[in-house]
């Protein structure tokens, strides 16, 4: 049967085919006017800074050994969602370009329900050495999506001058953070992301962990309600009504928090590993007093929300093995090594962790102890609905609009609406 | 209207004159060049609007390949009984007549004054278009840590006033989080309402406003029986401007609050955006669009009605 819509779209693929290739030839690139059989590959990513020049390395280091392989780095907008946007429009198109693509650790269900992205089984990828739960988080329906290309997971951020050992539990959380607050009242207890986007659902889930609870069961079905996720909200919710945190967090990501915690004024923070190498870097005002560690537990196991990037390549790319070779060479453990030297992206994968690098870079080491409970969100294509609808439970608590029984009710009937195909 | 005028002259000369084989010619080189236009508008909006039309007569899901067909008028079925997007329309209204409002009167009381002699008038004409030159998202962020309770200044200057808001966490409270989303608009588009008013303040002979005096008309009657009836073609169409690109506020909310706290900013260009960008259910989101453009259509014509004189006027 031929779909109409499908046709159209087709054509609008042809169209801008036609367009690139017509902007390609314009960049006048010397190894295409030679007319050997060298392949241009168009890698689309995100990174700045220390980040694009890994990648810039990376990429000319791959050039060398395959001198065939021309590649050219697209960058995307460092605005994850802008970035998404991007890869959406250009992937439902049915464009051949970009071949490989940084994806979000997040994005590989949705892109592989799509069709838009190819199973990598056919390849025969060694995955023994990479953290089994960023490998999780890249499978759909049973095939292999994503190659992890670093390591991302929220913990918590304390001061080790204030605190003497890592609280174990989040009312012992609590008390140490007043006990130190007693003592400088101009300290913030704990410093977190309460802002209406994807980093609040993650401080959650550390929380929700943390307290039992989770965003989907075994079948997943929506458990957005249970009693361990009231507990948990209502215990973040506390420490913004209490005073523990600043009403501000309410509005913070990343950013924020890390202004707050590196300038000496919190306590305890939740944050990525970003954060590290800049807390123990030269003129830093809390150099020697950070400790990492996953979140508390009370009745629940450690969790630390997964993050990070994946690989993931284009299944309409006109030359698969080649940009497998891509994948492959920049998922190697030795360009790992070198990406977190440069950039302090933390390998993905166990044997990228050399001693020359954790000489360089001891904070690894601590590092390592919280990705033992890296935690991935709800890997399922409907993923950003279901993390729409508890932003929204979330921000609606914070808020006061809804206590959180209330707004967690609200979130589990949107969200089993969305599971079962009828919303969102 | 000038491609409209431009077709009709030639017509309504030819019928004065017969035998005007010239006037043909001229004719068929009229359409050739106004040809260029049409294509043009043809690829960039036509086209859209039909796919779109098309696209929201179906099921269609990209995480769901291989299922799309056709429904008829299921979306838009979905869509009048979704109470968020009647929650996100309402929004949207109460934004567009507050913002709006407010841009009007500013903007009539810039162009004013900007309209009088005085020293370095070009240069205030000039400064007052920054705004409007500056991207909607970078004067939404800015507006955003103005209001940031610990790097901005509106706290800083509250509090050194002592009046009330001072500690105020504008993003964290459904009505209060409208105020620097309605600031940020203002700033960025009384300008263009301004210049759109002062461009008409300029068509206006200053020797009607000499015989009023001299008749005796003081500056508030001279105001609001010569300005504002002379001034209609102007408003009108920086009314209908406005209010469009109000209806379709995205870029600000989106930056500002992402339509929180809840969803208590969310208007109805955040809603079409969800549907395409997050559900990823292109039909649904097409069923919205073409909604959006049905409501901004009904807009224009309601304003076109609304203000215009009986006589007709020129643009």
């Amino acid at each position: 049967m031929v779909n109409n819509t499908r046709v159209k779209r087709g054509t609008v693929g042809v169209f801008s085919a036609v367009f690139l290739t017509a902007a390609l030839a314009g960049c006048g690139s010397s190894t295409q006017a030679s007319g050997s059989k060298t392949v241009k590959l168009v890698f689309a990513t995100q990174g700045l800074g220390t980040e694009a020049q890994a990648t810039a390395q990376a990429v000319k280091e791959f050039e060398k050994l395959h001198p065939h392989i021309h590649v050219q780095i697209e960058t995307l907008s460092a605005s994850s969602n802008s970035a998404y946007q991007t890869l959406v429009t250009d992937l439902n198109s049915g464009s051949a370009t970009p071949d490989v693509i940084t994806s979000d650790v997040i994005w590989p269900p949705t892109f592989a329900a799509a069709k838009w992205i190819m199973p990598l089984n056919q390849f025969h990828p060694n995955m023994s050495k990479f953290y089994p739960g960023m490998v999780k988080a890249g499978e759909y329906q049973g095939k292999l999506y994503a190659i992890p290309w670093f390591i991302n997971v929220e913990g918590l951020y304390y001061r080790t001058n204030l605190v003497k050992t890592p609280p174990r539990t989040f009312t012992q959380l609590a008390a140490d953070a007043r006990a130190a607050m007693a003592k400088n009242p101009k300290l913030i207890g704990l410093a977190f992301e309460g802002n209406k986007y994807e980093g609040a659902v993650t401080v959650f889930q550390d929380v929700s962990g943390g307290f039992g609870g989770s965003f989907l069961n075994s079948k997943g079905q929506p458990v957005l309600n249970s009693p361990q996720n009231i507990r948990a909200l209502t215990w973040l919710d506390n420490a913004i009504k209490s005073g523990l945190s600043p009403k501000a967090v309410t509005g913070w990501e990343e950013g924020n928090v890390q202004q707050a915690f590196l300038s000496g004024g919190a306590v305890f923070a939740t944050n990525w590993p970003y954060l590290y190498p800049l807390a123990e870097q030269k003129g830093s005002k809390v150099a020697n007093q950070v400790g990492f560690v996953p979140t508390p537990v009370q009745g629940g196991k450690p969790t630390a929300s997964l993050g990070g990037d994946d690989l993931v390549i284009n299944k309409n790319t006109k030359y698969p093995k080649q940009a497998w070779e891509l994948v492959k060479f920049l998922t190697s453990a030795k360009t790992m090594t070198q990406r977190a030297l440069i950039s302090g992206d933390p390998p993905a994968r166990t044997d990228a962790y050399t001693p020359s690098l954790l000489k360089k870079a001891p904070w690894f080491k601590q590092e390592e102890a919280v990705y033992a409970d890296a935690t991935p969100r709800p890997v399922t294509p409907l993923y950003p609905r279901i993390s729409a609808r508890i932003q929204e439970a979330l921000s609606a608590t914070y808020s006061g609009q809804l206590t959180p029984k209330q707004a967690l009710d609200q979130a589990q009937k949107a969200v089993q609406a969305i599971v079962s195909g009828h919303g969102g | 209207m000038a491609a409209k005028l431009a077709t009709k002259s030639p017509d309504q000369l030819t019928q004065r004159r017969p035998g005007a084989s010239y006037l043909a010619r001229r004719r068929r080189v009229g359409y050739l060049l106004v040809m260029p236009a049409i294509i043009a508008l043809a690829l960039v909006a036509i086209y859209p609007l039909i796919y779109n039309l098309v696209l929201s007569s179906r099921f269609d899901v990209a995480t769901e390949p291989g299922t799309q067909h056709f429904v008829g008028l299921q979306n838009y079925h979905s869509l009048m009984t979704d109470p968020a997007f009647w929650g996100d329309l309402l929004h949207t209204g109460i934004f567009v007549v507050i913002s709006v409002t407010l841009e009007f009167v500013a903007g009539m009381i810039l162009a004013l004054v900007v309209n009088r002699k005085f020293r370095a008038r070009g240069l205030v004409r000039a400064s007052i278009l920054i705004p409007w030159a500056i991207p909607t998202a970078v004067s939404a962020l800015l507006w955003k840590m103005f209001f940031d309770i610990r790097s901005g200044f509106v706290d800083f200057a509250l509090k050194s006033l002592h009046l009330p808001g001072a500690q105020a966490v504008w993003f964290n409270s459904p009505i209060l989080a409208w105020v620097p989303i309605i600031l940020s608009d203002m700033w960025k588009n009384t300008p263009f309402i301004a210049l759109l008013l002062l461009a008409g303040l300029q068509t206006i002979p200053q020797e009607i406003y000499e015989s009023a005096k001299i008749d005796g008309a003081s500056a508030w009657q001279s105001f609001w029986s010569l300005t504002l009836p002379l001034l209609r073609p102007a408003i009108l169409v920086a009314l209908i401007f406005r209010t469009l690109s109000a209806m379709l506020v995205f870029d600000t909310i989106f930056v500002m609050t992402g339509g929180g706290p809840g969803r208590s900013t969310e208007v109805i260009a955040y809603y079409n955006w969800y549907k395409y960008m997050v559900s990823l259910n292109f039909g649904y989101g097409a069923a919205v669009a073409v909604v959006i453009t049905i409501l901004a259509l009904l807009l224009a014509a309601i304003y076109v009605r609304i203000l215009r004189q009986r006589e007709g006027f020129v643009t």
